[in-house]
């Protein structure tokens, strides 16, 4: 649930939909966090008061990443979470997260028996005015820690000590940032740290945004940088000589990790590059494609077994212990490689398969949306498109990915090919007739 | 069937029951209505301690945030410390999150203009267009302010009742006082303002988390426990406030209650005293007023009930003092509001000076008896019933500034409609309790037939 704040993100919308949240959790306690956007205290205000009307008891833990609610929905047997940040939106988005007792974000099934309660405003209220307290949760954060670190093998990373840059695009886990790595014995050397509403950047971890990390990268001798974004999901690396790794290397990055330790197959949408079927290849290991959404893929990596489940936007989660995208425990684990194998994020990346990807929007209102989409399935019917989220077409060498969004009305094309050539013409050729049909439907 | 309790919106404020009429969706409209009418500036928020305290003060911060004000949360405070800190902010308005008399499962958000003062009727109707407009006009994200915390209300707020009466006669008395603070607003900053007069104070109900232990309205049948306590420690007075802190009733060393009306006559008395006046009161407080005033020499206006009519008379007549019978003493040169601090403060300066007792010092006012009913009236069938009641009582003197009110020589009948429930009040006074008795009973004989 999200919108520009203002007239579109009003407090009353908020307090609705966290009343709809807080019936849905059966007036059981629900933990709350927030990032460090100006609007995230309003949001809070909002969300406090819309999950105590319905009896719920409101453990808030402040400023604090989204996995680390997830983490406390779990750690304290919450009938579930919210998470109130923008995320990887510019500073004038503010959002929801919903995170259910197990602590995922609600998948489609239970996202609708929300909204149908939102829908039907038949909201609780406290029995006899039993209004439960607003609390909160000391040491729920060591706890995540101690957590993050028995996942990992700390003790190598230990004794290299390494030196890590990171861009927290002041947002909120700086302070959880700054712990994790002191006990794994790194030094931090921290980027637009103090957690501020005005972000450095825009804070979507992607090679644009990377500028000032990638700037300081070879006059500070660091052995890794990272940026993650402003509730501590997101993250994308760069090599300690200051390149910069686009964020659809992090899932490849991750699984290298992982795989190298644990057996089992990775789990990513539809629009993630080739490359991790690559990496899982290497290992053995399968990848299972879903439709776009952390939800989606974390669900589906739960049912299936999965070790791992990621997006190319930079998130990726380490199954079971993770419920959410948390880029501290994405941070362990590629530390972890580099301490035990010695392999860094920049050699992890020269090794992988050469591939091109385009990436391009079109302006398409969500009534037209469908019709354009079926348009496409019959253009590409020779090829028998996946259509398990808008169409998706595989050759040997490529694959084309066109869908609508989930946050905007425009519809999303994604080509990825071997040959800059060929991804290049695949693009254009679906633009083109992206377009064509989008202005033949405007002409209906 | 039962039926969803209702919103009640009249000048009083906005209330109903919490989280069934009073839902946040309803509070966070209100609150962006009333940031609106403020304009982007500090608005001052503050509650006493009913449990839906968090639920409405958080929807009322979320609302004054969206539309640009800077929220300034003082947490739990008694009104009348919340309408001073709004002067001494200067800040544009305030909301008081309170149901002050009424059962703990209701609650109300009271709004006060940059004067501290109520909204007056014509303001609180420009508050409504807004609030039924229902488009606010919310500012993008960087604009939202910072919200402040300000726990210095209650100490400024005493500071400037105790520089208003003689502290040093006060303390060199060095009274025993009980104080029943009904786990209210004031559960802290009572017995700390009586320490400050330097009172040996015995506390009651003075814990913030716990739930009202009696009915919060101050009167003689909810103050058993305070009477006992008096007697038991031997104190010079009890004080029995409210659960937000703008009406006290007091309790004689003897242990009896005197009657919540005698809180602003023992005040009326002290002031004209020293500084006479035209005095202001409701419609239905005691006549006890009029013959004080009358030994004084000063005048009486009676306005409608409410504390808002009551204060706006007061200034624009520049009287000393005024109120309402139901405990609630206005001083407009120390805080144009109802207010408990100011009243206790009277009434120990008033025994200090004295230097007997409460009970004599009552001794020496009038003595009424009065009766009070309530009966269920939905708000359309108010005027009806008042108009037959006008027909009834043809040819008798009738004021009908607020209801209608019966006048004989010596007594009194009024009936007007609640501002803050569906009920119609109906009271009484008369030299002996039994004539009260009678007035009421008649009526209600009346009522029952005209209802139908």
């Amino acid at each position: 649930m999200r919108g520009v704040v203002g007239d579109a993100l009003t407090p009353e919308l908020i307090v609705n939909f966290a009343s709809a949240f807080g019936t849905w959790g059966g007036g059981g306690p629900v933990v709350i966090g927030r990032d460090t956007r100006r609007s995230s205290s309003m949001l809070r205000s909002g969300a406090v008061a819309g999950l105590l009307a319905p009896g719920c008891e409101v453990i808030d833990l402040g400023v604090c990443p989204t996995p680390v609610v997830s983490f406390a929905v779990r750690e304290l047997g919450a009938a579930g979470g919210l998470s109130i940040t923008g995320s990887h939106n510019d500073a004038r988005w503010n959002a929801l997260k919903f995170i259910g007792p197990d602590g995922t974000l609600l998948n489609a099934v239970k996202s609708e028996e929300l909204l149908d309660i939102y829908h039907s405003s038949g909201f609780a209220s406290a029995p006899g005015n039993a209004f439960r307290p607003v609390s909160t949760a000391p040491g729920v954060v060591d706890r995540y820690l101690e957590h993050v670190l028995a996942s990992l093998d700390a003790e190598p990373i230990r004794r290299r000590g390494f030196r890590v840059a990171v861009d927290f695009c002041n947002g909120s886990a700086t302070g959880i940032m700054a712990r994790f790595l002191g006990e794994v014995g790194c030094t931090l050397i921290p980027l637009n740290e103090m957690p501020a509403s005005q972000f450095a950047h825009h804070p979507a971890p992607t090679i644009a945004n990377m500028h000032q990390l990638v700037g300081i990268m070879k006059y500070i001798n660091a052995d890794v940088g990272a940026v993650i974004n402003v509730d501590g999901d997101r993250i994308a690396f760069a090599t300690g000589q200051g390149t910069a790794l686009s964020e659809e290397y992090t899932l490849p990055l991750a699984a290298h990790c992982r795989l190298s330790r644990r057996t089992g197959p990775v789990v990513t949408n539809l629009s993630t590059s080739r490359r991790i079927d690559a990496i899982a290849g290497r290992f053995g290991q399968t990848v299972i494609r879903t439709s776009v959404g952390e939800g989606y893929v974390i669900d589906r990596g739960l049912e299936e077994g999965a070790v791992l489940a990621g997006e190319g936007s930079g998130g990726v989660a380490s199954l079971p212990g993770a419920m959410t995208f948390d880029a501290l425990q994405t941070l362990g684990m590629v530390l972890e490689s580099m301490a035990t194998t010695g392999v860094g994020p920049g050699d992890v990346v020269d090794r992988l398969p050469h591939l091109v990807m385009r990436k391009g929007e079109l302006a398409c209102s969500t009534d037209q949306v469908y019709k354009v989409l079926d348009i496409f399935r019959d253009a590409y019917s020779e090829r028998a498109p996946d259509l398990a989220d808008g169409v998706r077409v595989e050759w040997d060498d490529a694959w084309l990915h066109v869908r609508s969004s989930n946050t905007e009305p425009l519809l999303r094309v994604i080509v990825e090919a071997e040959a800059k050539a060929r991804a290049d013409a695949l693009f254009e050729d679906a633009m083109a007739h992206g377009r064509s049909a989008i202005h033949a439907r405007r002409e209906d | 069937m039962r039926t969803r309790s209702l919103l009640k919106i009249s000048i009083s404020g906005v209330r109903g029951v919490a989280g069934e009429a009073l839902t946040p969706q309803v509070v966070t409209s209100f609150a962006a209505a009333f940031g609106t009418y403020c304009g982007a500036a500090p608005v001052v928020v503050g509650s006493d301690t009913r449990p839906s305290r968090e639920m409405v003060s958080e929807a009322a911060i979320a609302g004054l945030l969206s539309v640009g004000c800077i929220p300034v949360h003082l947490g739990i405070v008694p009104v009348p410390t919340l309408q001073h800190h709004v002067r001494e902010l200067r800040a544009a308005g305030g909301i008081c999150i309170t149901a002050s008399h009424n059962p703990a499962e209701w609650n109300a958000l009271k709004f006060f203009g940059p004067d501290g003062i109520v909204l007056r009727p014509n303001q609180f109707a420009e508050l409504l267009d807004m609030y039924h407009q229902g488009v606010f006009p919310r500012v993008a994200a960087q604009e939202i302010a910072d919200v402040r915390t300000d726990r210095s209300a209650a100490m400024r707020h005493q500071e400037t009742v105790l520089r208003a009466v003689d502290s040093a006669a006060i303390r060199s008395r060095g009274f025993r006082a009980v104080v029943d603070a009904c786990n209210g607003a004031a559960s802290k900053s009572a017995p700390e303002f009586l320490r400050a007069l330097g009172c040996r104070v015995e506390e009651l109900s003075t814990d913030e988390g716990d739930p009202f232990p009696r009915e919060p309205e101050p009167t003689p049948h909810n103050l058993g426990a305070l009477c006992r306590r008096v007697l038991e420690t031997g104190a010079d007075v009890g004080f029995a406030l409210d659960a937000d802190a703008d009406r006290l009733a007091m309790v004689s060393e003897e242990g009896n209650p005197l009657g919540e009306e005698c809180t602003l006559a023992l005040a009326v008395d002290h002031v004209l005293t020293r500084r006479p006046g035209p005095v202001v009161v409701n419609v239905s407080t005691s006549r006890m007023i009029d013959d004080i005033a009358a030994r004084h020499g000063c005048p009486v206006h009676r306005t409608k009930v409410g504390e808002t009519n009551v204060v706006a008379r007061l200034i624009e007549c520049g009287g000393p003092i005024g109120g309402e019978g139901t405990g609630g003493v206005i001083v407009p040169a120390i805080n144009p509001c109802r207010d408990a601090f100011v009243a206790m403060a009277f009434a120990l300066e008033a025994l200090a000076r004295a230097g007997g007792t409460l009970s004599r010092l009552r001794a020496g006012l009038p003595s009424y008896f009065m009766v009070k009913e309530r009966v269920q009236c939905r708000p359309r069938d108010v005027a009806p019933l008042l108009r037959h009641l006008k027909g009834i009582y043809r040819g008798r003197p009738l004021d009908l500034t607020d209801g209608v009110k019966v006048v004989w020589p010596d007594r009194w009948l009024h009936v007007r409609a609640s501002n803050t429930e569906p009920i119609i009040r109906v009271t009484a006074e008369a030299p002996a309790v039994e004539g009260a008795r009678v007035l009421v009973r008649s009526l209600m004989e009346y009522l029952r037939p005209g209802m139908r």
